[in-house]
């Protein structure tokens, strides 16, 4: 839950006062024109971006001034506008670095060697095959992600934020630059997601795509909430049609 | 060639192998571009050096410097290496934890040339220009340092110091904690949204590159009895780097690479240039100016053509993937 958000940039108001709460288990769409502060929102609940003022309240507690990194370890992690995948790390690298729990992941652990880490790692990979299996990538497995097409690097986004078995998913324009074939699985992957109890906060301009797949949606314009509810319910408001959903 | 010049050689390429791993985990492994490396190869030596000699009164006290412990073997080694993390601490806190990547290689530029200038002019602490001299080495005085046995002895413990530190890099870059080092690396902010905290993983790692810099240092110091600012100008960062880059960044084996073909080959390959080339005789600068032209030109031209090395990062293949197909296609080719 977000609670009188405001994020400032040297005196201009990207973020003007947005409060919103998420409903668990559902897909809630955040849709607006280009400029509107829907980026900046989602990189300060996910603590990219500091909020100027407001609060951030996730799992009952207050994370306002909580880092990025230690909002993720909670179980709130977020996707990227732009692709964001560990070049030359493969593909399984990438999803295996996200892993939150292996004891080889500090120094005293990779100085006791891989005896000592390894009984991490081998569940670890085989949860990361698992993963690649199931969005159909296994082929890819040991290919550089900086290799991948746009789509795929969006699959390798989403299933590396699945490795820390996060709460709460937010993504940003997780379809943007996709190929329409990838487009679908993504879509058919979130609803798979959201059955799971996933909670999804997603930006996104495909205003088809999110009537598909969102069971509500929250309109941003100039820094501030205009409105939220169905599309259907949306498309009724004269202001929100004129703002965004001319079209 | 005789074997005090082989003696001086693998000391040179131990110290520089050393050097170079360390830098390739800071900078080819981690992505923190350590434009003063050296300070931290200094540092090591001033320590090992003040640590393993007597106080400046003796010898007719004609060199200033604090301490002064005459401490035995190995304690001027080890405290050379924890001088080296120890620094690493303040300037790590003060330089990785805010700056940009780029902000981070100027600064850390800016306190190589301070660092040096300071000590340079502040002769009470470490002799200032002129340097400390006679700095004794490991058992220099039950064995006679000019001696064949004692050159064989300083290679000998030289050689379990490059295999300590081949092990802890190793250890390091092929765990899953490399993995983080090298996922931070490529994207920091992506890192930062899986859970990693990048400021914890800078310190960590520029700590550890600090110590076996600072291990580098005082062995170098131990051979060669003498340290003075002109050994550790900015500029020597820079010869380390292009081992680095030649030799393959993220790959010990590329940075070990580096540092016999970069520092050691251009100190073999100048030797063998002759005195007088038809009978000209060129300006006495001449060479060194031409190694550093060298170097540029190595790094620009590494950069440009094999930005990944003779040796590059090797690709992590784990056992029952799928082969990938470029690397099929490399293999039947």
């Amino acid at each position: 839950m977000a609670e009188g958000v405001h994020r400032h940039f040297e005196g201009m108001h990207a973020v003007d006062g947005v409060s919103i709460e998420v409903p668990t288990g559902k897909i809630t769409g955040l849709i607006g024109p280009n400029g509107a502060g829907k980026s900046t929102f989602l990189a300060v609940l996910a603590g990219t971006l500091p909020a100027s003022e407001g609060t951030i309240v996730y799992d009952g507690q207050d994370i306002t001034r909580m880092p990025a990194y230690a909002r993720a370890r909670r179980g709130l992690v977020r996707t990227f506008q732009l692709p964001s995948e560990f070049a030359r790390l493969t593909v399984l690298e990438n999803l295996l670095v996200a892993a939150p729990k292996n004891r080889g992941d500090s120094l005293w652990g990779a100085l006791r060697g891989k005896g000592y880490w390894m009984v991490d790692e081998q569940p670890l990979i085989d949860q990361a095959r698992g993963l690649l299996k199931r969005f159909g990538m296994t082929a890819k497995e040991s290919d550089y992600a900086g290799t991948m097409s746009g789509g795929q690097k969006r699959l390798i986004e989403i299933m590396r934020a699945l490795m820390l078995k996060p709460r709460v998913l937010l993504l940003d324009e997780p379809m943007s630059g996709v190929h329409p074939s990838i487009v679908e699985e993504i879509h058919h992957y979130l609803q798979e997601l959201r059955r799971e109890g996933l909670t999804i906060l997603m930006v996104e301009h495909e205003l088809h795509l999110v009537e598909r797949l969102c069971d509500s949606v929250v309109v941003m314009a100039q820094g501030k909430v205009i409105g939220s509810g169905t599309m259907a319910t949306l498309r009724q408001q004269k202001e929100i049609v004129d703002a965004y959903l001319v079209g | 060639m005789n074997s005090y010049y082989a003696a001086t050689l693998a000391v040179y390429a131990a110290v520089d192998i050393i050097a170079c791993i360390a830098l390739n985990l800071q900078f080819g492994v981690s992505g923190i571009v350590n434009f003063s490396f050296i300070v931290f190869q200094s540092i090591g030596a001033y320590t090992a050096a003040v640590l393993s000699m007597p106080p400046d009164t003796a010898n007719g006290a004609y060199q200033v410097y604090i301490g002064g412990f005459q401490l035995p073997f190995p304690i001027p080694w080890i405290g050379g290496a924890i001088a080296g993390g120890l620094l690493a601490i303040p300037v790590g806190l003060v330089v990785l934890r805010k700056l940009r990547s780029d902000y981070q290689a100027i600064s850390l530029l800016v306190l190589s040339v301070i660092a040096n200038s300071v000590i340079m002019n502040a002769r009470t602490f470490l002799n200032g220009a002129a340097g400390i001299a006679q700095v004794p080495g490991p058992f220099s005085d039950q064995v006679d340092p000019l001696s064949q046995t004692y050159q064989l002895l300083y290679v000998g413990l030289t050689i379990p110091c490059v295999l300590l530190v081949w092990l802890v890099a190793s250890r390091i870059v092929n765990s899953p904690f490399g993995r983080s080092l090298r996922a931070m690396r490529e994207h920091e902010v992506a890192a930062t949204a899986i859970g990693k905290n990048p400021v914890q993983l800078k310190m960590t790692i520029f700590i550890v590159g600090g110590v076996i810099a600072g291990l580098s240092g005082a062995i170098l110091v131990g051979y060669i009895a003498v340290w003075a600012p002109s050994e550790w100008l900015y500029p020597e960062t820079i010869i380390l780097f292009a081992a680095v880059i030649v030799g393959g960044r993220g790959n010990n084996v590329g940075a070990m690479l580096g540092a016999l073909l970069v520092p050691v080959g251009f100190f073999e390959v100048t030797r063998l240039i002759p005195a007088t080339i038809g009978g000209w005789v060129p300006p006495p600068n001449l060479i060194p100016a031409m190694e550093w032209v060298a170097i540029g030109l190595l790094i620009i031209g590494f950069l440009w053509f094999r930005p990944e090395g003779v040796r590059p990062e090797p690709r992590r293949v784990f056992g029952g993937a799928p082969v990938p197909e470029d690397l099929v296609s490399a293999g039947s080719s």
